[in-house]
């Protein structure tokens, strides 16, 4: 599982930078309300530290390293992220912003709506360059298997793939210390973007393309294509939950890894492994444990030992703070009075989704797995999709320790080195739908009886649709995560439904009344992650003329 | 969720633009009761996935009396629904890459201007006005038609839908149309999914379906679906005000609302004739090196994401309006070709107005459904295939 995003300009982790003083990194503002922002997902998905940079519009500070000299926030902010004059949007419309049926009265003015409206919207303006820049034109590749992410379980694969004598594998991974020494040649950290379905008529009939973090596309053709992309920490819904200072694991982590201090008396949200791995990487600095159900002997141990207090069965109701968190608002599951906690960070620890977009692209059958609440590729035991040639390991296919990925990961290179025809579409049994309910059902249909207050609970936070709003598309008889997407935007922002979807698809389930699997899925289109026109420019294809 | 009733006096195949707003005239005009049945989700089809182009620069007088209609019924639409479109009329700009593409406008230029729209002729300079960061060479002029504009298209699907329910038509999603029960020569019921539902009148407004289900009706169609990809990306500051269309490659493109470039470009011939609604990484290698070539400085923005839908082209270019002349009751409401959101809110009053039974001011010989059948030369067309 990739989990740390490197700092580019460090080779490894004894070679830290120096640690900074406490606080995040770079001021950011909402898109829509103004809302402060700071780092939130640290691995490159998420909106909260876009910068541009001399050569590039919109990257993320997480991996092209903080802060970054003669580096700007992208941000719409004015005169300054910190101090933002359109922040009064916030306050004057505490219920948002109705851009659906508002700004239409009086007609006289609805010329000048569309301009302002207009004005605030977007990111930044791209450099006015009059010459043609030189696309770099797309490297092409050709290999037996390409792997893709470079985890516990692509590394055994990839390694276990070499040993049996296949050749040539490649790999690549959107960190580069992990593809260092295993890509062949190296792509430096190379994020794959696009996995079209496979075209039989081809001798290679796989055809991937990765974006590279310096810039070009490659198109790698490939017999096999092993899927190891691991997965993310998900958000969780709370008023105040895009508040500087609540991040996730993964955030919490990469954050320390670039030498700050994200925060010095966090709660962490969270009962599995994950808050294991918060609690063990910052030893001083969690002030409590709050888990939306029991929690397990070996972490009340942990916080036992270290003073933590623990608050299993609560909600989270509420993040308080003008700039940051502050202070955080629980209530005992079932009811109970409001309790407020002290902190100046939440980690969000409790779920960890699998990535599903190259899955979904390349047309494999998914099924939802209630445990993470995600979707997964159906697979047989060695791991192959109903795509032929594609094949899942890792977290990407289930969510088991890490031995076993490793274990897993061995038998689908056993598969491939053992030359085993790649599956048909058919000969594996549909694994539908299982469908327990995610533990988080019941949480957030306590939860939404909180909805309601001054404070905003943002569902989408790209774009900065509201709880509220997919309440009320409900409300309509909207039903159906595509239709609610199209009438909220939920899931059209930079992170493409990343942060929102996992979440959107639990309230749907409680709205409608029926299982998540049923709600529906947002189609997954690509690319994986933004990618540069001057990429996609060197894709080869049929020369265009008057058509 | 099932039909309320076992017989309606309309029965609207399609809940696209076109089948919504056909079933708001219809209802205005007091016909009912009616039902929409569509087999996707609302907004699955091209009204959930065009690029928002409304323009009045056509190759035929008809078109372009329509299109104006279409304007105004769109200047009106936030006040008549509630629903706020943010339609925007900040132009349309042909672009001409050469003096030979620049003479191919000339003919439209002057059938706009005589139907009394203020299309200009815009020079080299002018084009680099409208569109600031044009690599300069790349366009020798164009046209621009500043009364055109752009919309958003779902306000306009939620705004018709509310309206529809406020007024008891029924709209029911996830039924397939699977053909008609006739009586001789007329239409007598529609077959579903879901059973049979009797009715005098079916509307086939099914867009890149339509085909497929004239022919479940056993009728003889010219038009055909064709899959088309658009793009859009990252968010940026607003620096482009008009649609910006080049009709040698069917390039468009326009900035939206929220600051996106959202466009697309005619497909190359697909021998296979799939239209199956997913992307390719052909067209985004093609897109992005029109973008790229067109504006260099878009080279470093980002493409968010990319998808695709179908157009319903007729071998003409013009739309279908009129009842089937094999099969009394079935009234053709398709073949718009990527046009539908354009030309609906005035194309459907006439579509409404022959289910009604009154004469339409649309020459059968030139939207008829049997047009096709006559070989007649001369006969109008709109070569246009544009966003």
């Amino acid at each position: 599982m990739n989990r740390t995003p490197a700092d580019p300009r460090t080779s490894g982790d004894d070679a830290r930078p120096p640690p900074r003083p406490p606080g995040l990194p770079i001021g950011q503002r909402s898109i829509r309300y103004h809302r402060p922002r700071a780092p939130f997902c640290g691995i490159g998905y998420c909106t909260n530290c876009l910068v541009r940079t001399d050569a590039r519009l919109n990257v993320r500070a997480c991996r092209e390293g903080y802060p970054v000299d003669g580096v700007r926030p992208t941000s719409h902010a004015w005169p300054s992220p910190r101090w933002d004059l359109f922040a009064v949007f916030d306050g004057l419309f505490p219920h948002g912003i109705d851009t659906l049926r508002g700004f239409r009265r009086p007609a006289i003015l609805v010329r000048a709506y569309q301009r302002v409206v207009r004005r605030l919207a977007g990111y930044a303006t791209p450099r006015v360059a009059t010459a043609r820049a030189p696309a770099p034109p797309t490297q092409r590749r050709a290999c037996e298997v390409l792997v893709i992410g470079q985890g516990t379980a692509g590394r055994a694969v990839a390694d276990e793939l070499r040993r049996r004598g296949v050749d040539p594998v490649m790999t690549v991974d959107r960190d580069r210390r992990r593809s260092e020494g295993a890509a062949s040649p190296d792509l430096g950290r190379a994020t794959a973007v696009f996995l079209p379905p496979p075209d039989p008529a081809q001798p290679h009939p796989l055809r991937c393309y990765v974006a590279r973090d310096v810039g070009g596309l490659v198109e790698i053709a490939s017999r096999r294509v092993v899927v190891a992309t691991g997965g993310y920490d998900a958000s969780l819904l709370f008023a105040g939950n895009d508040r500087p200072g609540v991040v996730t694991a993964d955030g919490a982590v990469s954050l320390a890894s670039a030498g700050f201090s994200p925060f010095s008396h966090a709660i962490v949200f969270g009962d599995g492994p994950r808050a294991r791995d918060v609690l063990a990487r910052f030893p001083r600095e969690i002030a409590a444990i709050v888990a939306p159900n029991e929690i397990g002997p070996d972490l009340v141990a942990i916080a036992a030992d270290r003073g933590i207090p623990l608050y299993p069965r609560s909600l989270l109701v509420r993040a308080e703070g003008r700039r940051g968190v502050r202070r955080v608002a629980l209530r005992a599951r079932g009811g109970g009075p409001l309790m407020t906690l002290e902190a100046d960070g939440v980690v969000l620890a409790h779920r960890r989704i699998p990535h599903p977009q190259l899955f979904f692209q390349c047309g494999a059958r998914m099924r939802w797995d209630p445990r993470p609440g995600a979707y997964r590729p159906v697979t047989d035991p060695t791991g192959a999709t109903t795509v032929p040639g594609v094949y899942a390991v890792g977290f990407a296919r289930e969510s088991a320790v890490p031995s076993d990925a490793e274990g897993g990961a061995r038998r689908t290179a056993e598969a491939i080195a053992a030359g085993a025809p790649p599956p048909g579409p058919e000969p594996l049994a549909p694994a539908e739908p299982l469908d327990p309910p995610h533990p988080l059902l019941g949480y957030y249909r306590e939860l939404l009886a909180e909805l309601g207050g001054r404070e905003k609970w943002i569902a989408c936070p790209c774009e900065d649709v509201l709880l509220s709003e997919i309440v009320e598309a409900n409300e309509r008889g909207y039903r159906g995560i595509e239709v609610v997407k199209r009438y909220t935007g939920l899931g059209t922002g930079l992170c493409q439904g990343r942060y929102c979807l996992p979440d959107a698809l639990l309230i749907l389930s409680i709205l409608e009344g029926r299982p998540p699997s049923r709600v529906g899925y947002i189609t997954q289109r690509p690319p994986v992650v933004p990618t540069r026109l001057a990429d996609l420019a060197g894709i080869p294809g049929p020369e265009e003329g008057p058509s | 969720m099932k039909a309320e009733r076992s017989e309606y006096r309309v029965v609207i195949v399609g809940a696209g633009v076109i089948g919504l707003y056909t079933a708001h005239h219809l209802a205005r005009r007091g016909a009912g009761p009616i039902l929409i049945v569509d087999r996707g989700f609302l907004s699955s089809g091209a009204s959930g996935r065009n690029g928002g182009g409304v323009r009045q620069q056509w190759q035929t007088r008809a078109t372009i009396r329509l299109a104006r209609e279409s304007v105004a019924a769109y200047r009106r639409f936030a006040r008549d629904f509630g629903y706020n479109p943010w339609f925007r009329q900040s132009g349309y700009l042909f672009l001409a890459e050469d003096a030979a593409a620049l003479e191919r406008l000339g003919p439209v230029h002057e059938l706009v201007r005589s139907e009394g729209l203020s299309s200009e002729w815009v020079d080299a300079a002018g084009v680099a006005r409208h569109v600031p960061g044009i690599r300069p060479g790349a366009a020798v002029g164009g046209t621009y038609l500043g009364s055109d504009g752009t919309l958003y298209p779902f306000p306009v699907v939620w705004g018709l839908h509310d309206a529809l329910r406020a007024a008891g038509v029924e709209i029911l999603h996830g039924i397939e149309a699977l053909g008609v029960e006739r009586d001789g020569g007329r239409v007598r019921a529609l077959q579903t999914s879901r059973g049979r539902i009797a009715t005098p009148t079916v509307v086939n407004a099914a867009g890149g379906w339509s085909r497929e289900f004239s022919e479940r009706c056993g009728l003889a169609v010219a038009n055909r679906a064709t899959r088309h990809e658009i793009l859009a990306t990252e968010p940026l500051k607003p620096f482009l005000d008009p649609m910006v269309v080049r009709a040698s490659d069917g390039l468009y493109f326009s900035q939206t609302m929220r600051g996106e470039i959202v466009g697309g470009l005619s497909p190359l011939a697909d021998p296979t004739g799939s239209i199956a609604m997913s992307s390719s990484a052909g067209f985004l290698g093609r897109m992005a090196r029109a973008l790229v070539d067109l504006l260099p400085g878009l080279a470093s923005v980002g493409v968010l994401r990319a998808w695709s839908g179908l157009y319903d082209d007729t071998p003409d270019g013009l739309p279908i309006v009129g009842e089937d002349p094999a099969l009394s009751g079935f009234v053709h409401a398709n073949g718009f070709g990527g046009h539908g959101m354009m030309l609906a809110p005035s194309s459907t009053e006439r579509v409404a107005r022959l289910v009604l039974g009154e004469r339409i001011d649309l020459d059968p010989a030139e939207f008829g459904p049997g047009r096709f059948a006559s070989t007649g030369s001369g006969r109008p067309t709109e070569a246009l295939q544009l966003g």
